[in-house]
Formats: C-alpha cells, sequence, structure tokens
C-alpha cells in the first residue's frame, strides 16, 4: 500500500516534533479471586497474581516502541478496588495491601498502580470504611499505588457523608506528605460517575465488569492537535477547527489501537480500549490551553473558553469514535491545572480561577484536577468543592473528578513544585465563605430524575 | 486439592512433607519460601512445581477474533514493510550509505523518492524486510548512520501509517 510523502511526513512530525506518544499501556488485572480469611494471605497473593500477570508487561511495551519506532511512555497496571477483596479478612488496617501493591509495582517496574479504591456512592460496607481511613497511611507510605473514591453517580445520586470524609481523607494525605507538598494527593482522586476501564492514574482500576485481565492504552497528543491548529490559522471558522480536530484525533486514536492490539496479543490476554484523551504535560506545546488560545481567547479561562472546550472535547470524541470501536475511559481532554504550562501561565496571569474551572469541568472530559488550594482550607470548604464538581457530574450524566491538593504551608499565590510530569501549581484561592452546615449534614443528595431510565 | 493459589498459610496448615498442587496453582513465593525451610515439597501431578503460564480468563483467547478490521489487507505481506526517512544537508553518498545498510537487511527496495530544498534534503523510503525479526536491526543500524550536523534517520514500521491514514 503507498502512502503519499505527505502522510509519511505527518506521522514523523506528529512522532518526532509535537510529542505524539502513547501516554500508557495498562495491564487491568482482576483481584476477585485473591479474598481471603486472612489479610496477610490476601496479600500475598495480591501481590503474586500481579506479578505472575504483569512481569512482561514492561519488556512487551519497550518492544512494541521498538518495533513501531512509537514511544510508549508509561507502563501502568490497574487492579479490582481493593475495597471488594479486603472484606473477607474482616482487618481494621488494610495499608498492608497497599504496600503488596506497591511491592509488585515495583517487582515489574511499572510507573503506576491503580486500585486502592472503593465505591461508597450510596452507603459504605465494612472494607469500604476501613479502606477510606487507610488511605491517607496507605499513599505516605507507598510510591506507585493510586487510590480512588466514587462518591456520587447519575443513579444512586451523591453520598454526601462519603463526600464529607473523603474531605478529611484529603486533609490528612496532605499533612502525612507535607513534606513534598502534599504530593499524596496527587495520587488521589475521587469521581461522580466512575469509569470502570479508565487506563489513567490516579483513578485506574478494573471494574465489575471487566475481563479477567484487560490492556488498556490511553493515547495522547495535545501538542499534534495545537500544531494542526497553528495551520489552520486563526481566519477559518469553527466548523473547519472542529474538523481539524477530528481527523487529528483519528490519527491520534489508531495509533493507539494498533499499540492495544499489538500489546494485547503479546501478552496473550484482552485488547480493552482505547482511551482517547488530550492529556497536557508540563513540556512546552503539551499544553490543552494553548489549543484554546489558538481556538479564540485570549487567555484560557476568559469568557469563551467553556464553549471552546465544548467544542474541543466532543470532535476529539467523534474523531476517536470513527478511528476505533474500542473507545472507552474518559475520552477527551483533561485540564490537570499544574500539568499545563498553558494553564499555570493563565492562572499566573489572573485568567483562570477556580469558579471558572468548575464551569469548564462540566464540558471536558473529566473535572478539577491538579487543584492546589491553601493548606489550611476547612474540610468544609473542601467537601462543597467536591460536591459541586460531584453534581455536575450527576446532572449532566457525565463523569466528573476532583483531585484537590491542598498544600501544607501555602497560601493563596504561592506556588508549588511537585516536578517531572506532576508540574507546577498556583495555589488558588477558593474564598472566604464556607458550607459548614452542609458538610455536617450528611446524608445523600438523591439521584436525579434522569436517574430512573428502566 | 484445585485452587488457585497456594499461599504460606496453605503450606504451614497441610501437615503433611508434600503438596500436590494443579498445573495451574500459582504458588506464591512467600509459600515456597515456607516450603523450602521447613522441608516440604510441592510438586503437580506431572512433576515438581514450576510457575504456570497465566491464566488470562475464559475471553482472552477469543477476544482478538471480535475485533473489526482495520486497513491490513488480506493478501499483502503484514509485519514487513518498514519506512525509512532522512533529513539533513546533502553531500555526496548519503543515499549510497542508507541503501547499503537496507541491503545488508537483505532487504529490498519498493519506493523511493527525494526532494531537495536549498542544500538540505528529504528521502523517504519503503523498505520490504524479507524477515520481519530483522526490523529491530535494521532500525539499530540506519538509526546510528548520519550524526547532529549530518543527516537524521528515522525508521519507523508500515503498520503504524497504515493504520493512521487509510479508513
Amino acid at each position: 500500500m503507498a502512502f503519499t510523502d505527505q502522510e509519511i511526513l505527518e506521522t514523523i512530525r506528529m512522532v518526532e516534533l509535537e510529542t505524539l506518544d502513547i501516554r500508557t499501556t495498562t495491564l487491568g488485572i482482576s483481584l476477585l479471586d485473591c479474598a481471603d480469611p486472612d489479610l496477610e494471605s490476601t496479600c500475598e497473593k495480591v501481590y503474586t497474581k500481579i506479578v505472575h500477570h504483569a512481569k512482561n508487561l514492561v519488556p512487551v511495551a519497550d518492544s512494541i516502541a521498538a518495533d513501531y519506532g512509537v514511544p510508549i511512555v508509561n507502563k501502568r497496571i490497574a487492579v479490582t478496588p481493593v475495597s471488594w477483596i479486603a472484606g473477607p479478612s474482616g482487618a481494621d488496617d488494610l495499608t498492608p495491601l497497599a504496600l503488596a501493591l506497591d511491592a509488585a509495582a515495583k517487582e515489574v517496574g511499572v510507573d503506576f498502580i491503580g486500585g486502592y479504591t472503593t465505591y461508597v456512592h450510596k452507603g459504605f460496607t465494612r472494607a469500604d470504611d476501613r479502606l477510606l481511613e487507610s488511605i491517607p497511611q496507605a499513599l505516605a507510605s507507598t510510591d506507585h499505588v493510586c487510590s480512588s473514591v466514587s462518591l456520587g453517580s447519575t443513579r444512586a445520586g451523591i453520598n454526601m457523608s462519603a463526600v464529607a470524609r473523603f474531605s478529611d481523607v484529603v486533609l490528612e494525605t496532605a499533612r502525612l506528605t507535607a513534606k513534598e507538598g502534599g504530593l499524596g494527593c496527587a495520587k488521589l482522586v475521587c469521581f461522580c460517575n466512575v469509569v470502570e476501564d479508565n487506563p489513567f492514574v490516579a483513578g485506574a482500576h478494573v471494574g465489575i465488569g471487566e475481563a479477567e485481565t484487560v490492556l488498556n492504552v490511553g493515547v495522547s497528543g495535545p501538542g499534534v492537535v495545537r500544531s494542526a491548529l497553528e495551520r489552520l490559522g486563526p481566519d477559518a471558522d469553527l466548523l473547519a477547527v472542529a474538523s481539524v480536530i477530528k481527523r487529528t484525533a483519528f490519527k491520534i486514536t489508531r495509533m493507539g489501537e494498533l499499540v492495544g492490539r499489538e500489546a494485547a496479543k503479546r501478552l496473550g490476554t484482552s485488547f480493552g480500549i482505547v482511551d482517547i484523551s488530550l492529556a497536557p504535560t508540563p513540556a512546552v506545546g503539551d499544553s490543552v490551553a494553548d489549543i484554546l488560545e489558538l481556538m479564540g481567547v485570549e487567555r484560557t479561562g476568559a469568557p469563551g473558553t467553556t464553549a471552546l472546550l465544548a467544542l474541543l472535547t466532543d470532535a476529539v470524541k467523534k474523531g476517536g469514535a470513527m478511528a476505533s470501536s474500542s473507545v472507552g475511559g474518559l475520552s477527551g481532554a483533561f485540564i490537570p491545572v499544574s500539568e499545563d504550562q498553558g494553564m499555570i501561565d493563565a492562572v499566573e496571569a489572573g485568567a483562570l480561577s477556580l469558579a471558572k474551572l468548575e464551569a469548564m469541568t462540566a464540558v471536558c472530559s473529566v473535572g478539577l484536577d491538579m487543584v492546589a488550594v491553601p493548606g489550611d482550607t476547612p474540610a468544609h470548604v473542601l467537601t462543597g468543592i467536591i460536591a459541586d464538581e460531584m453534581a455536575i457530574g450527576m446532572i449532566n450524566s457525565k463523569t466528573t473528578a476532583v483531585r484537590i491538593i491542598p498544600v501544607p504551608g501555602k497560601g493563596p499565590g504561592e506556588t508549588v513544585e511537585w516536578g517531572g510530569l506532576l508540574g507546577t501549581a498556583i495555589v488558588q484561592d477558593p474564598g472566604t465563605f464556607g458550607c459548614d452546615v452542609l458538610h455536617r449534614r450528611g446524608g445523600r443528595i438523591p439521584a436525579p430524575v434522569q436517574g430512573f431510565k428502566n | 486439592m484445585s485452587r488457585r493459589f497456594l499461599t504460606a498459610e496453605d503450606v504451614r496448615r497441610a501437615g503433611s512433607k508434600e503438596i500436590l498442587v494443579d498445573a495451574e496453582t500459582v504458588v506464591t513465593p512467600q509459600a515456597l519460601d515456607v516450603a523450602r525451610s521447613t522441608g516440604v515439597t510441592i510438586r503437580t501431578g506431572s512433576g515438581p512445581y514450576t510457575e504456570p503460564s497465566p491464566d488470562r480468563g475464559p475471553d482472552a483467547a477469543e477476544s482478538s477474533l471480535h475485533l473489526p478490521a482495520l486497513p491490513e489487507p488480506a493478501g499483502e505481506l503484514i509485519g514487513t514493510g518498514v519506512i525509512v526517512t532522512c533529513v539533513g544537508r546533502n553531500r555526496p553518498g548519503v543515499l549510497s550509505e542508507v541503501t547499503s545498510e537496507v541491503a545488508a537487511a537483505n532487504a529490498s527496495i519498493h519506493d523511493v523518492s527525494q526532494r531537495m530544498v536549498g542544500e538540505y534534503f528529504h528521502l523517504v523510503l519503503v523498505v520490504e524486510l524479507t524477515t520481519p525479526q530483522e526490523f529491530a536491526g535494521l532500525k539499530e543500524r540506519l538509526e546510528c548512520l548520519g550524526g547532529q550536523d549530518d543527516y537524521v534517520v528515522r525508521v519507523m514500521h508500515e503498520r503504524v501509517f497504515r493504520f493512521m491514514h487509510r479508513i
């Protein structure tokens, strides 16, 4: 099959100059058969099963990167929510399970392992309760473990008692990891309408309907979309903009499908999904904010940002859906503030407030992500921020998430450096008014009427 | 006894000097340690225990059969097409250096295109490998050619272009 020079050079340019890469190959492993009445035995089985299944993940990913000339940046593991296998042990402290996950991740050489997770969007089992309690210690005593909590859904409503407890968990995690600027909170996220095949951390885990093992792929590519829009120029109309984004997303997704199929084949496992998400990194040009600014706002956060982000997210999904029948995960555009140089600049310039970010999350693919707030933010304010975000997801039948970092010892406007992929954040001002009564009420926000679809 | 895992606790509780496990049972490293230190032998029906290959689940083998067809036409050799691109400052002998390496890998060139822009050139070769296993070696040798102020070679698998540019 012949290719034109233009096609060939386009692909080379995407990889070489526009930082197109496979952001993650994530092997999902069900741990449901690891439950044991003895916690130590559960940990043993968890460690053994993960190593047994994932020991070839890194070599396979590296061999595909070499064979196809496509960079694969991260190799990760997602597992069954740990609270589902912790029940039979009746143990009070579930931190040993986090240590087992961490040890397995180190043994097989992956970047992160997601699945220190619990679903409490309607209520708590005893194991859910214990797991939530142990999250701060688990995150403070491990390097690779990521934790997520489901707090609400369109079907179930929002468990506000759980939201309030989650706020305390966030504050305690920040306190225990204060030396690293509250870094533990970067590995902790809560969801409304949680996605069970998400390959991206911190929310990666393997839901109840998934296979024994499954290979999911997350593709990125803000740099590619940005360059395509740069070439299109400022005079094209929005239909042309949408069309360029769709075509670019198609190509990016296909690259993910190729790598996902090949990785699944070489590992002998099922191929799950391609998550086609524009996931920015702190690298210059690899920015969703830059895309929005090329699309038509002076600075990200200016009026018009939400409309353009809606167009962007939808066009990415459309291009991805045409390219692959296995699009899943979070697919769309991420807006992690600290990980996107354009977002950081927008916050610094005073263009992007917490309130505008919240509005943007109504149309982006996830939610409030990598947002820094002052370390002394009261729990009730966090509860309010999280509840607002969960409500956006619940009412709009979309996934929303909150990954918020109360940075110990820092106030509004101050800067915190986490380094690496997590980037730099400017602490944002959550305002002076709180919601103590909401925080203390507890109970649930009932499911909205569109939840009753049966 | 049929079981998914054999743990250290199982070995301690077994109370015998020999434990028979299924060929599919995974014995944890801790169980192996306990067995070693207490002189217990773990074996399968057919001999000493060895770690089984991972059981990826009942639908793993079948699942690839259900993936929709992507642009990989039947009849064409799959896994052997390679796209080589070179960009850099032109000088005598560039094409010869690149094609010599291709020939050394016992690969044939199906298409060549070269353009000049001022004193710079860009060259695209479509190469067919006789054995797909040679891809990594060819890629390494070709990408070592040239240099920072000379020219740069990139080698990618043809499937990447098929997937990306064909519906």
